[in-house]
């Protein structure tokens, strides 16, 4: 049969979000039976240009071609049906069901209604014995650790006939020797007629087991090469961030303060021994990529997940819940916003006040004015755009709903706050507004920890930046003193 | 259990974890027996082992499984439903109109050959009226099923018509007799079609759950309906059918009653709903699904069968209920412990 | 796009305000809508029920279901959170059998039924009143504590207190050897009306009920947990204890309908209160509260007693059968399921 040698062909894809443009004129190719790398920092457009590749979101304007023919799939289900799978970090197996059920689900071959086991069947698992023979076709996916569920997921896709199987971040969740296996399965499956689209930061993975690598930066296509031809790391990380400018860092005057929040040993899932401290009135960073567990840590401190070690707030022990963490003045601007950090079929009035009723209520009844007042205030004071205190959340622009978080956070008085990628999809205008509040909040003596993975926010605000890279604290770097973003990207990418 | 010495976590763990799969696999059938047991030895001053009066005499033996035949020929359908993670709480009701239309036909004079399969189709109407309301409608399953659970009985109290109590004989028109045959008249040991319908069906679920494509699509559907779905699995259809099959059993089980009782009760299946759940529990099915055992909710419904009427010969009949709820609240806590995955740090 | 900073000003011609409807929120358009249906329904009701618009009857209509009322206030609040309460009805029973049981003399009389130890209506009351919170218990223990689905959980308490209450009653009732003071607080009337003192209790329950709900911190709790109960975590709702302590009240409010209907029959009935607690769920879901979570007040509730209250007496009025009752009440909720979600739907587009 007569293949053409591209795959998938990218032609001036476009896609914008209201006022945004995510993905802006790319174009490349992709090679068939190729190991093919997608790397660019966290904004970049690359987990734009996979949904549209798995119709999870619908391009504007531009084509993909998939084998010559145009392709614009509705839906995860039709992508899947035309060739493309997916392995995503949320795992898609069912784990009451055994593995060879799960690779046979939805392909099963029946006499009326029986299932049997064809040849189809025992080809299915063989795929998965070549693969990995160490997992047993009737074993129970429960019993599975992470990395055997993905494997399991790639043997499906290979046994479903798949032309391109895309991997998002897939060694963010598994150990080290998994990885390798992970590896030598990938490596293999250029010899099943399966092209793999990689997307990873970990930049030395790009380099073991890549073929082509495209990078990506602010949207825009930046180059395609054969990763032969690329020298090293710092090449790559060059082409990642191109010229970072850092505007906007303003140092502050010295003096040591107190130490007010202390982390030591702080371990579980996903955190290894993370240390570190914080003082009075300081704007402290957490950078890393994708899984490198700034989540994981922000919600450790808080007390929203179980872990081993010790937090101390001024001097006193913090248990793991968030109510007395609260009471103890640390707020959190959880991840995401929408389902935990508002209440998005209440009003403004009816978020804003959440974090610290005490402050508008007498003996328990609340004060109904003192609430408006409050709501009102905290719309003028952030500049929350909308036009009464009584409209639905729901309704609100990412900013502003993220201004109303803000706004919940600000009333609990909280004297140390926890930021969780604050600005994540939110316009201009509005980053540099809750910039100017965060700065603000720092004079007034707050202490601030910012956990993103947007690099220039990072270093544009904070006095201290901690490097976290697999849930490990790779290294502290202080502001305003030759700050490499190159190195800094080396270390969040996994080099040393 | 402790560390053997010379043992690894790694390894002692594994053992754990395969102790407590088999004691999963087996506990049912432990308490079952210790049920048996139990009633066999309790009024053993007053009669004979296996004579007239005791619990494993062969009259009570018999009665106990005619009896049963309602719960066992319900219960396996329930447990399919709720492995794709779904719940009715209206069987109860559907029996109880199944009946009353069944006894209805019998005494106009229908044949048991058409009045059997008419009852049946009425039964899968019902079910594809839940399934509508549940799937298409997507009313939460609680709230549809109770909604439907008052629309069936009241039905079935509006066709009796009133100042009678159900379906039965009336001047001018008499109950053939041989309504009774279907649940009473003796086939095979002892025992009546009915019960071997029952028997049937639960054979023929079994082997669905286990081997076809109906089983492990409920189970997918509950275990992660995004990757069924994914699959290709449409969970509105599967579901719906799931639902059509239970209103089906659910109108065998009201066939299987009126005959039993010779007259359609429009409040003869009352509280059905409720010993499936039981049945289901015990058995050891997951409140949110993906996981179940149809072989396993049976025993479970034999225990609640023994149960029933073993305390009956015990205690009066004013602590049934009692006894009921706290089986419920037992078959609860023993799910919980067994089928509950340990948590993680 | 800049954003657009329109700040606050007090004065109304600032404000793009639509028609009224638009300033509402959607729980209140909703109870607003169902008072629409009600008065519509009542106007038929009218127009073929010889008598219904009566001022007598009228009464009736808003006072019959005091009692489901009573228990529709801890139904709803649950509700909100996504939680069921079935135990309501088997728990009615359960305190008014303990409190008649507890106040019954020991009167010598060789039916057990008729015997009891004789204490004083206070202490019965309490008695009663203790077992109806500790029924609420079991259920906070086995909802909040190990996370099992409230349906099945409160199911099975209800069969544990009917349970209970037929074994204290051997299955009928305790109606005998019982002091004066028991019937008193069921059969007094308010001084020159016709009402009961148990319909004043529900209304100043669910007025109480009101203000916690809209005007507390407690009662926004509730509404944050149904809301979404991750992020009332997240923000320091302690929402296992929370949702307990709804149990409890619910235990409580069924508790005092117990014992009025105790003091009003002069009887603790083991069958009491059959079936109320889907009358409860009905009323709830008839005034709007959403089981998706949130959403709902008692007020809404309140409305929804006095549609099912309007649809019963006419079914009763037109002489239909009480067999009637269980298609009509399962029709018209499904029917109103359905019309709310139609004007949530409209009202959004």
């Amino acid at each position: 049969m007569d293949r053409i040698d591209n795959v998938l062909e990218i032609r001036g894809l476009v896609k914008d979000f209201s006022s945004v443009r995510a993905v802006n004129d790319v174009s490349f190719d992709i090679r068939r039976n190729t190991v093919h790398c997608l790397v660019g920092e966290n904004g970049a457009g690359k987990s734009t240009l996979i949904k549209i590749l798995t119709g999870a979101l619908q391009r504007t304007a531009g084509r993909v071609l998939l084998n010559g023919k145009d392709y614009a799939p509705r839906g995860p289900r039709e992508a899947k049906q035309k060739g493309i799978s997916t392995l995503f970090q949320e795992l898609n197996v069912v784990d009451q069901l055994t593995v060879a059920e799960n690779l046979t689900l939805g392909m099963e071959d029946t006499t009326l209604g029986f299932l049997r086991r064809t040849d189809k069947i025992n080809r299915m698992v063989s795929v998965m014995n070549s693969l990995e023979p160490s997992i047993r076709p009737h074993q129970r996916v429960s019993t599975l650790s992470v990395a055997q569920k993905q494997i399991v997921e790639i043997a499906k896709a290979v046994a479903a006939e798949a032309d391109v199987l895309i991997m998002d971040e897939p060694t963010a969740a598994i150990s080290e020797g998994e990885i390798a296996r992970l590896f030598a399965i990938v490596k293999a499956l250029r010899h099943k007629n399966v092209t793999v689209i990689y997307i990873s930061h970990r930049l030395d993975e790009i380099f073991e087991l890549g073929d082509v690598v495209t990078v990506m930066r602010d949207g825009r296509h930046i180059a395609t090469r054969p990763v032969a031809e690329v020298k090293d790391r710092s090449e790559l990380i060059r082409m990642m961030i191109g010229k970072t400018v850092f505007e906007g860092y303003e140092a502050r005057e010295s003096g040591k303060k107190d130490v007010v929040l202390e982390v030591k040993n702080l371990a579980n899932h996903k955190l290894k021994d993370v240390s570190f401290e914080v003082r009075q009135g300081e704007i402290v960073g957490f950078y890393g990529l994708v899984g490198a567990g700034k989540t994981e840590l922000a919600r450790a401190i808080y007390g929203a997940d179980p872990y081993r070690g010790e937090v101390t707030f001024r001097g006193k022990k913090l248990p793991p819940r968030p109510d007395k963490v609260i009471a103890a003045g640390i707020a959190l601007v959880p991840e995401e916003r929408r389902s935990q950090g508002l209440f998005t079929i209440l009003t403004v009035r009816g978020n804003v006040p959440v974090m610290n009723m005490a402050k508008i209520s007498r003996r328990g009844f609340i004060d109904a004015a003192a609430e408006r007042r409050v709501t009102l205030e905290a719309v003028e004071r952030l500049r929350i755009a909308t036009s009464s205190t009584e409209k639905e959340t729901a309704k609100l622009s990412g900013g502003n709903q993220q201004k109303v978080v803000f706004a919940k956070c600000l009333f609990a008085d909280a004297d140390l706050l926890m930021l969780d990628e604050p600005t994540r999809g939110i316009d201009v205008g509005a980053k540099s507004e809750i910039y100017g509040i965060i700065r603000k909040l720092s004079r007034e003596g707050k202490s601030i920890l910012v956990f993103s993975s947007e690099l220039p926010e990072i270093v544009n605000l904070c006095d201290t930046v901690h490097l976290l890279y697999d849930g490990e604290l790779k290294a502290t770097l202080e502001n305003g003193r030759g700050v490499d973003s190159q190195r800094i990207m080396h270390v969040v990418t996994g080099g040393l | 259990m402790s560390i053997a010495s010379g043992e690894t976590m790694a390894a002692h763990l594994e053992r754990a974890a395969a102790l407590r799969a088999t004691i999963k696999r087996l506990y049912i059938y432990v308490v079952l027996l210790l049920i048996v047991l139990l009633f066999s030895v309790a009024r053993l001053g007053e009669v004979e082992p296996f004579g007239p009066g005791h619990f494993l005499s062969p009259d009570s033996v018999v009665n106990m499984l005619r009896i049963a035949a309602p719960i066992l020929t319900l219960s396996g359908a329930f447990t399919l439903l709720m492995i794709s993670g779904y719940i009715d709480l209206s069987v109860g009701s559907a029996m109880s109109f199944s009946a009353v239309v069944f006894a209805l036909m019998i005494r106009g004079g229908v044949p048991f050959a058409l009045a059997f399969p008419l009852t049946a189709a009425m039964g899968c109407a019902l079910g594809a009226a839940n399934g509508l309301l549940v799937m298409r409608l997507r009313i939460t399953p609680v709230i549809a099923t109770l909604v439907t659970l008052n629309v069936f009985k009241g039905s079935a109290l509006l066709i009796v018509p009133s100042g009678l109590s159900a379906i039965k004989s009336i001047p001018g028109r008499a109950m053939p007799a041989w309504i009774n045959d279907y649940a009473r008249a003796e086939v095979l040991f002892g025992l009546p079609w009915a019960f071997y319908v029952a028997v049937g069906v639960i054979l023929a679920l079994v082997v669905v759950q286990r081997r076809t494509l109906v089983g492990k699509y409920a189970a997918a559907i509950g275990g992660n309906r995004t990757a069924a779905e994914l699959s290709g699995i449409g969970a509105v259809r599967w579901v719906w059918g799931l639902y059509v099959l239970v209103g089906l059993c659910a109108a065998l089980a009201g066939t299987a009653r009126a005959s039993y009782m010779s007259i359609g009760d429009p409040l003869s299946g009352d509280g059905m709903e409720l010993d499936c759940i039981i049945a289901v529990l015990l058995g050891g099915t997951a409140f949110s699904g993906g996981e179940g055992s149809v072989a396993k909710t049976v025993v479970g419904a034999l225990i609640i069968v023994c149960v029933t009427t073993g305390l009956m010969t015990v205690i009066p009949a004013f602590w049934q209920t009692f006894a009921k709820g706290a089986v419920l609240i037992g078959a609860v806590a023993l799910n919980y412990l067994l089928v509950r995955e340990p948590a993680r740090c | 796009m800049t954003a657009q900073t329109t700040t606050m000003s007090a004065g109304p011609g600032s404000e793009r305000v639509g028609t009224l409807a638009r300033k509402l929120s959607n729980e209140s358009f909703i109870t607003l809508f169902m008072v629409g249906v009600l008065a519509v329904l009542f106007a038929v009701a009218c127009l073929f029920v010889p008598n219904f618009w009566l001022p007598r009857n009228v009464v009736n209509l808003l006072t019959n279901y005091w009692y489901l009322i009573i228990l529709g206030i801890g139904v709803t609040f649950l509700l909100i959170t996504g939680n069921f309460d079935m135990s309501v009805g088997g728990n009615v029973a359960l305190t008014g059998v303990v409190c008649a049981w507890c106040a019954q003399a020991a009167s010598g009389s060789p039916n057990p039924l008729a015997n009891g130890p004789g204490l004083p209506y206070g202490l019965s009351v309490a008695a009663a009143l203790a077992c109806a919170v500790g029924v609420g218990a079991v259920n906070a223990f086995f909802i909040v504590r190990l996370k099992v689905p409230s349906i099945i959980v409160t199911l099975g308490t209800m069969m544990l207190s009917r349970g209970l209450a037929q074994v204290i009653t051997r299955g009928a009732q305790r109606n005998t050897s019982l002091p004066d003071v028991f019937g008193v607080v069921g059969n007094t009337f308010l001084p020159g009306t016709s009402l009961k003192v148990a319909v004043l209790i529900m209304v100043l329950l669910v007025a109480v009920a009101f203000v916690l709900e809209k005007g507390t911190v407690a009662g926004r709790r509730t509404y944050l947990i149904g809301a979404n109960a991750e992020a009332a975590r997240l923000s320091g709702v302690k929402v296992g204890r929370h949702i307990a302590s709804l149990y409890l009240l619910s235990g409580l409010l069924a508790g005092i309908t117990g014992i009025l209907l105790a003091s009003e029959f002069k009887a603790g009935v083991s069958s009491r209160a059959t079936g109320y607690e889907f009358d409860a769920l009905v009323i709830c879901l008839l005034g709007g509260v959403s089981i998706s979570g949130g959403f709902g007040s008692v007020l809404g509730m309140f409305v929804g007693a006095i549609l099912l209250s309007v649809v019963t007496s006419s079914a009763t009025g037109l002489l239909l059968s009480p067999d009637w009752q269980f298609t009509l009440k399962g029709l018209v909720t499904f029917l109103a399921i359905l019309a709310q979600r139609f004007a949530l739907d409209r009202r959004s587009t």
